[in-house]
């Protein structure tokens, strides 16, 4: 009854069948003024990842937004961070939720960790023209759970444009205020007390939040966060459990710190 | 053969006689809309005869593995597919069987030169409200029915099918604990495996718990739950003995 698919519960060999491809168009050779987000980061405390993001979309120097959501839930047990243009960063989002859960129904089984990560740099080397032509080029994090050890543990990950990807130790970031946050991260690492891998979750959210504070105000394209206008980051969780949503109301909370 | 009307009647006939025949002794397989929202219950080898399908949809039936595989994988191609070029919202029962499942069925049924699947299928569709829930029917030639609430049960046979499904109506009538309901659906799956009648002559409450508990020995029931409420957008949990308290 169904078409064959050449690799059994793979979603991009369905869609392909179906002629149905995605993140893949004819580059102009003229960029526009391409809408972009900014500053996400991801770093392991003391309860799993914490995973970050800004919530500003610019164009050139037009904000044309404060509400975006650059943190991701793929699955129960994956998180995408994304900095570049979003236009083809919440495309490949999409592409990676339906083919994990895709994979996940058809096959009985959750996809491994090693297979999400290389689902994600597949699509950004399919991306490639995109980015080599300045149009469209995503750099994300990801986060996702390593359940063949137990208790089951977080991983970080980022990549680079053309798909390469690389394990963060600690911690990652990507995006125009990255160079801030790692340099944060990297010092708060080695000198601070607690570090951010000893941090409960109040103090890593609070953190997670000075991060992004600091970032906005040397990266104009960065959003910060403003209490006043209830305008927060958004912030994730991976731990054994799995993924958790940390509301504004507990940031606003946890701020208050 | 074909040319000749009588003769393709007769076929078609046979081929039903044929696939009810192949059908029997299938393990039956139920769904019940309860208030926090649809359970499905079979027994089986384990992953083997209670599925999930997308979001709030899930499949369960009897008949030959091979068959079941090739229509659960062509339900979960067909709904991802949908949810992937429109929204996962835009995914329903209705439209999966209606214009895809159940066509599909019928004319393998009827291409008389081909083998019919051997399937009697059962699929759900949970809700924002009970009244909203699907429950569908779906038979091997092709035949569907839909009903909001109750329960539905899939068996080989067409007359104790709807004797067991008389039975559960009215047994599970205002029930809405997940552990009493799946403890009757067992029940109710034990009379059907052992031909007992659904009339006065039913086995007491204590001979059907007992004998239910017997029959599943090194077999799995397997059960699967579509929440109604759930923070995440897949509603699907499976379920052991032991979660729902049995």
């Amino acid at each position: 009854m169904s078409k064959s698919v050449s690799i059994g519960g793979d979603f991009l060999s369905l869609i392909a069948s179906q002629s149905i491809i995605p993140a893949r168009t004819e580059t102009a050779s003229t960029a526009l003024v391409q809408t972009q987000a900014t500053t996400v980061f991801s770093f392991h405390y003391a309860g799993g990842a914490l995973m970050a993001g800004d919530r500003r979309a610019t164009a050139g120097n037009v904000i044309v937004t404060d509400r975006v959501d650059k943190v991701i839930e793929i699955d129960a047990t994956s998180l995408l961070a994304i900095a570049g243009v979003p236009a083809t960063a919440f495309e490949m989002a999409r592409v990676l939720q339906t083919s994990f859960e895709y994979y996940r129904r058809s096959q009985l089984q959750p996809l491994s960790l090693p297979a999400k990560v290389r689902a994600l740099a597949r699509l950004l080397r399919e991306n490639l023209p995109m980015a080599m032509q300045g149009v469209g080029i995503v750099v994300p994090l990801f986060a996702g759970l390593d359940q063949t050890v137990s208790p089951a543990q977080p991983q970080i990950f980022f990549y680079d444009p053309l798909g390469a990807q690389f394990q963060a130790v600690g911690h990652a970031a990507s995006g125009s205020g990255a160079g801030t946050i790692r340099s944060i991260l990297s010092f708060q690492e080695r000198y601070g007390t607690p570090r951010p891998s000893q941090m409960n979750l109040e103090q890593a959210v609070q953190f997670a939040l000075r991060l992004l504070l600091v970032a906005s105000e040397f990266d104009s394209a960065t959003g910060g966060v403003n209490p006043e206008t209830q305008t927060f980051a958004t912030i994730k969780i991976l731990n054994e459990q799995g993924v958790q949503d940390v509301s504004f109301v507990q940031q606003a909370e946890f701020l208050k710190l | 053969m074909t040319e000749e009307p009588y003769r393709w009647l007769e076929a078609v006939a046979n081929r039903r006689e044929y696939v009810r025949e192949q059908l029997k002794g299938g393990s039956p397989a139920f769904a019940a809309s309860l208030p926090e929202g649809i359970l499905l219950l079979s027994v089986g080898a384990g992953q083997s005869k209670v599925f999930e399908l997308f979001d709030r949809h899930a499949l369960t039936g009897l008949g030959h593995p091979a068959d079941l595989e090739k229509i659960r994988q062509a339900a979960i191609d067909a709904a991802h597919m949908e949810a992937f070029t429109r929204a996962p919202e835009d995914v329903s029962l209705r439209r999966l069987v209606s214009f895809g499942l159940s066509p599909q069925l019928k004319t393998n049924f009827e291409q008389i030169f081909s083998a019919p699947f051997l399937v009697e299928l059962l699929l759900a569709e949970v809700g924002h409200e009970p009244g909203q829930d699907v429950l569908l029917r779906l038979h091997f030639d092709g035949a569907f029915h839909f009903q909001s609430n109750g329960t539905v049960v899939a068996a080989s046979q067409p007359e104790p099918e709807a004797a067991a499904q008389k039975w559960l109506n009215a047994g599970l009538a205002g029930k809405a604990n997940r552990s009493e309901v799946a403890e009757i659906l067992l029940q109710a799956w034990w009379c059907l495996t052992e031909n007992k009648a659904f009339t006065e002559s039913l086995p007491s409450e204590k001979e059907r718990r007992d004998g239910w508990r017997a029959a599943v020995s090194g077999r799995v029931v397997e059960m699967g739950w579509l929440a109604r409420v759930c923070q995440r957008s897949a509603r699907y949990q499976n379920l052991t003995l032991a979660q729902v308290g049995l």
